[in-house]
């Protein structure tokens, strides 16, 4: 007799799993002083015509023109610049991104400002190199490949990403996110090809980034580091990246905002843990963020400072494999003394929440705008939501209540 | 070699499970809710299966050709449909592989995911009424 379905994923833990899959094939240059060498760095990658993506708030900061300068003492040439990308970008401007850049006889995307900016460039350089729409690229391991499909996927231009905000990640992953404004969903894509041949972390490129968003974006780093390591996708590999991405927000989250641009340090380590801590296996936290973002504005990184304490108590409970996960990041995190075995999810969570109090965020969703009447669709929402199946215990519509009601 | 000798086979029982599903008064309203049309794209052999579930209409299973418009596409070997409706397919792990694809607004059909799990008794039942255990052995 075959071991018992494990359609949903079921939280295989410990021990060598039955399948998993890691890539990291962004080459990542962090340091100071590196805005200059943008052109030099990209260079390595293919790129020579240059079309630089970004959203008016970055340009008007005066970061764009430095790095447009980077750009060109490498010896390459800035083809285009597109500032149209809105908080919440959509196909409609991937495609005006792509027919500009083909326009301007590009052959390379870079990508400056946070995830809305670095999804939009990763979007318009596949439907620059693939041609179609981006629509046509919607769904998992579905971009062009050899062999009718099924062999390698095709190469797209060269991307190169500057994060303007240490969270989303979205400078080493092969995801993107836009809305599709005709059936008005998120459209998500995701492959190989997405990932960005180049990240280029430095901290000056954070240094106008307000404290409140760096406290949100953190903790959405901080969220994807907690949930890649209890998913039921979890890897070893991402593993180790989750609890060293933890170890790096435990000991500078709280400096960065505090301190602002000023403390380099703090803000720099901040962008290597949210390219450490990012990956495509989550859980119930995102899960119940997407809704809560989609139907009342909360701020991803928000929401999931809200979402994940509740979370952490609800998964915790469902079995010693999961608690004892917990129990690693709530040890490292200092929330538990080692080796203590009181209850972890109910320490840990109490912890997140201390900090996301300290940090200035939100703690309840109706104070960031959630009404009482609009669970019922918080919670179809984070039903439908491809996360939930990777959440480490199953939820049902009714526990999707609770946590809502509890997190309101 | 497939389990499934032609596209009749892959009809007569993962078809016949969808066409079951349509009519089932308790499961049929939960699949609505995913409000959409899929298509079932399956290879080895090549046939396809496309359910109509749009909430407050009719339930409609096409088998072959169809007139309705799929808004999401699930490609794969008929084997690894097969091996799903046993129970012993992880999706999220055939996803990654690539022995499953996915084409359009994804969510709407892992929603339904946590759903059939009651139905997987269901088609290995069928399965053994029919005289196939030749099938569930192969799986």
């Amino acid at each position: 007799m075959e071991a018992a379905p494990a359609v949903l994923g079921g939280a295989q833990l410990t021990g060598f799993k039955d399948f998993f899959q890691y890539l990291a094939p962004t080459r990542v240059v962090a340091g100071r002083e590196l805005l200059g060498s943008t052109g030099f760095e990209f260079q390595k990658e293919g790129a020579a015509r240059v079309f630089l993506v970004t959203d008016e708030v970055v340009r008007s900061t005066g970061l764009v023109e430095r790095v447009e300068a980077g750009v060109a003492d490498g010896g390459l040439v800035v083809a285009g610049v597109f500032d149209g990308v809105p908080q919440d970008s959509s196909t409609d401007v991937v495609e005006v991104c792509a027919a500009a850049a083909t326009e301007a006889g590009a052959d390379s995307f870079l990508a400056v400002g946070g995830g809305s900016v670095m999804d939009t460039a990763k979007v318009a350089a596949a439907v620059f190199s693939h041609g179609g729409s981006a629509l046509e690229l919607e769904g998992i391991y579905l971009m062009p490949r050899e062999r009718e499909g099924v062999g390698r996927p095709l190469a797209m231009a060269p991307l190169a990403c500057i994060p303007t905000t240490a969270g989303t990640g979205s400078e080493v992953s092969m995801a993107a996110v836009i809305k599709d404004p005709t059936r008005k969903v998120k459209l998500e894509i995701v492959d190989f090809p997405l990932f960005p041949r180049l990240a280029i972390l430095d901290p000056e490129s954070t240094r106008t980034l307000p404290p409140s968003v760096a406290a949100a974006t953190g903790m959405d780093a901080m969220t994807h580091a907690i949930e890649s390591y209890v998913s039921v996708d979890s890897s070893p590999l991402q593993d180790a990246r989750a609890l060293h991405a933890l170890r790096l927000i435990r000991d500078n989250l709280e400096r960065a905002v505090e301190n602002g641009p000023e403390d380099e340090e703090a803000r720099g380590q901040m962008l290597v843990a949210a390219s450490l801590a990012i990956t495509i296996s989550l859980g119930s936290v995102h899960a119940m963020s997407h809704p809560a973002g989609a139907h009342f504005g909360v701020p991803h990184g928000v929401a999931n400072a809200i979402h994940l304490p509740h979370v952490i108590r609800f998964n915790a409970e469902g079995g010693h494999d999961i608690a004892n996960r917990y129990r690693d990041i709530a040890e490292l995190l200092g929330a538990v003394p080692a080796g203590a075995d009181p209850e972890v999810g109910e320490l840990l969570a109490s912890h997140v929440t201390e900090l996301v109090d300290r940090l200035g965020l939100p703690t309840r969703l109706s104070h960031a705008g959630v009404p009482e009447d609009g669970i019922p669709a918080l919670v179809e929402g984070a039903m439908g939501d491809g996360a939930t199946l990777l959440n480490p215990r199953e939820p049902a519509e009714g526990d999707y209540e609770r946590l809502f009601r509890a997190a309101l | 070699m497939a389990y499934f000798k032609d596209a009749d086979e892959v009809y007569s029982y993962i078809g016949k499970l969808f066409e079951d599903l349509a009519q089932d008064e308790e499961l049929a309203p939960k699949f609505q809710k995913a409000n959409t049309v899929v298509q079932y794209q399956y290879s080895d052999p090549e046939s396809t299966i496309t359910v109509k579930l749009l909430e407050g209409e009719e339930g409609e299973v096409d088998l072959g050709e169809t007139s309705l418009e799929p808004e999401v596409v699930m490609t794969m070997d008929a084997d690894t449909a097969h091996r799903f409706w046993l129970g012993k397919v992880n999706v999220t792990v055939a996803l990654a592989r690539g022995q499953m694809k996915a084409k359009g607004p994804v969510a709407k059909i892992l929603k339904l995911v946590p759903l059939v799990k009651p139905v997987f008794p269901r088609y290995r039942q069928m399965l053994q009424d029919a005289g196939r255990e030749d099938l569930l052995e192969a799986a």
